[in-house]
């Protein structure tokens, strides 16, 4: 079971990390309404982590309604509204784009210039999922 | 919330030297706490006090709210150790030795023993005195978990380990904590076994416990700020540990993050990167 990586040494606490990652494989389809997730004892040997510590991050998930407690069957992944699962892709990804934007401006980097190099990125991404598209 | 450890108003001095001040610390039952120090700080003197290792000038301990001078066999039966030093006899093979040890205990067990002699590739029948710096650290682990102990203190335990050991010691770390209710301290220079394992981090130096606090706490809390601002405004920043004005931003490290201030900052359009750090640079910080 190699499904999460976490950095220990990392600035921001593994639970968090943990929260994050499994948020956003809840929110891309790759967990879907329920599925059983491993255990906290499975994940801790494997991630080599305190216990506790996937205890708070299952914890946090299922206190933000991405995880429901089944009794003896462990933590699955809830069933979520559909209005409410698109907000909070819409929430995860202005997180992505504040640090974004505060990147460029340590660099220097003006706003028109960002929104510029944006533009032409998802031009080259659209470009490149189309070239896909027609492979297949 | 079991109070596993409490000391107050702990002094110890060496010849002239002053090595633990006045020293107040709490640990309560299920912590696992990384204890860092600066090398010569007073690290193994604490835990050699705190087990009655070594005398004490003053101030009180108690353990499962027994006087450390005092404990009774049964909560003896409760604690294990491992040094930093190999105080063992180093004449004994290492079967005798654990024979040895048993005996001292009413609940041991073989099992744990065994699977770990077997796992670590220790030969029983050499004498301590014949095994490598990392081999001897290893039986000393082994004869602190073998008691199933409600209370394990680790002076420095991976000292003597290459990387696979350590490992393998963090996996026995991390299986112990997955059982209820076990308290561990341990000492140690490598942050990152304390970020993986640890859930509460102490900061021992100028002879006192300068900081204990939750480790994801800590985190949250001493961060890298970046703040950009017009050069004439003056910001004051609360808890700030040190700062750098930079042409057009000032850099800083604060021991808290007051909310209140920063949405304040937010209100009057101050724009504040907040960068977290891992816990190697925070020791560092907060013993600058």
């Amino acid at each position: 079971m190699d499904q999460f990586t976490i950095s220990p040494s990392s600035g921001v606490p593994i639970y968090k990390q943990l929260f994050s990652q499994i948020e956003r494989m809840i929110l891309n389809g790759y967990f879907v309404p329920d599925d059983i997730l491993p255990s906290v004892r499975q994940v801790a040997a494997d991630l080599e982590v305190n216990p506790m510590t996937v205890s708070k991050a299952y914890g946090l998930l299922e206190e933000r309604g991405y995880l429901t407690r089944l009794r003896g069957k462990g933590m699955i992944v809830a069933k979520r509204d559909d209005e409410v699962s698109a907000r909070e892709k819409l929430t995860t990804l202005s997180r992505t784009i504040e640090n974004l934007i505060a990147d460029a401006h340590l660099m220097g980097v003006s706003q028109q210039q960002l929104l510029t190099l944006f533009k032409q990125q998802i031009t080259a991404s659209s470009r490149e999922i189309a070239n896909n598209d027609n492979k297949e | 919330m079991t109070v596993v450890i409490k000391i107050e108003a702990l002094n110890k001095a060496y010849k002239n030297h002053q090595v633990l001040n006045n020293l107040h610390w709490e640990i309560n039952q299920g912590d696992i706490v990384g204890l860092l120090g600066k090398n010569g700080a007073g690290k193994s003197t604490l835990l050699k006090g705190l087990l009655n290792l070594c005398d004490i000038d003053g101030g009180t301990i108690t353990l499962f709210g027994e006087d450390h001078l005092n404990l009774s066999a049964q909560t003896k039966g409760l604690i294990g150790y491992v040094p930093q030093e190999n105080d063992e006899i180093s004449w004994l093979s290492v079967s005798d030795l654990i024979k040895f040890r048993k005996q001292f205990y009413t609940t041991w067990c073989d099992e744990k023993v065994h699977q770990l002699v077997k796992r670590w590739n220790i030969d029983l029948t050499k004498k301590i005195a014949e095994l490598s710096p990392g081999q001897v650290q290893r039986v000393l682990i082994i004869l602190a978990l073998a008691s199933k102990p409600a209370l394990i203190i680790f002076d420095e335990p991976a000292a003597a380990l290459d990387p696979e050991g350590r490992r393998d010691f963090l996996k026995e770390i991390i299986a112990l904590a997955s059982e209820e209710h076990i308290t561990i301290i341990f000492s140690t220079h490598i942050t990152s076994d304390l970020e993986r394992v640890a859930n509460k981090v102490a900061i021992l130096e100028q002879g006192h416990i300068c900081y204990f606090d939750d480790l994801d706490t800590t985190k949250e809390n001493v961060v890298q700020l970046v703040i950009s601002h017009k050069i004439d405004e003056k910001i004051t920043v609360p808890y700030v540990l040190r700062s750098k004005q930079h042409p057009k931003y000032l850099q800083c490290v604060v021991s808290q993050l007051d909310p209140n201030w920063l949405s304040t900052m937010k209100n009057q359009g101050v724009e504040i990167h907040v960068t977290p750090m891992g816990l190697e640079d925070i020791f560092l910080e907060l013993t600058a």
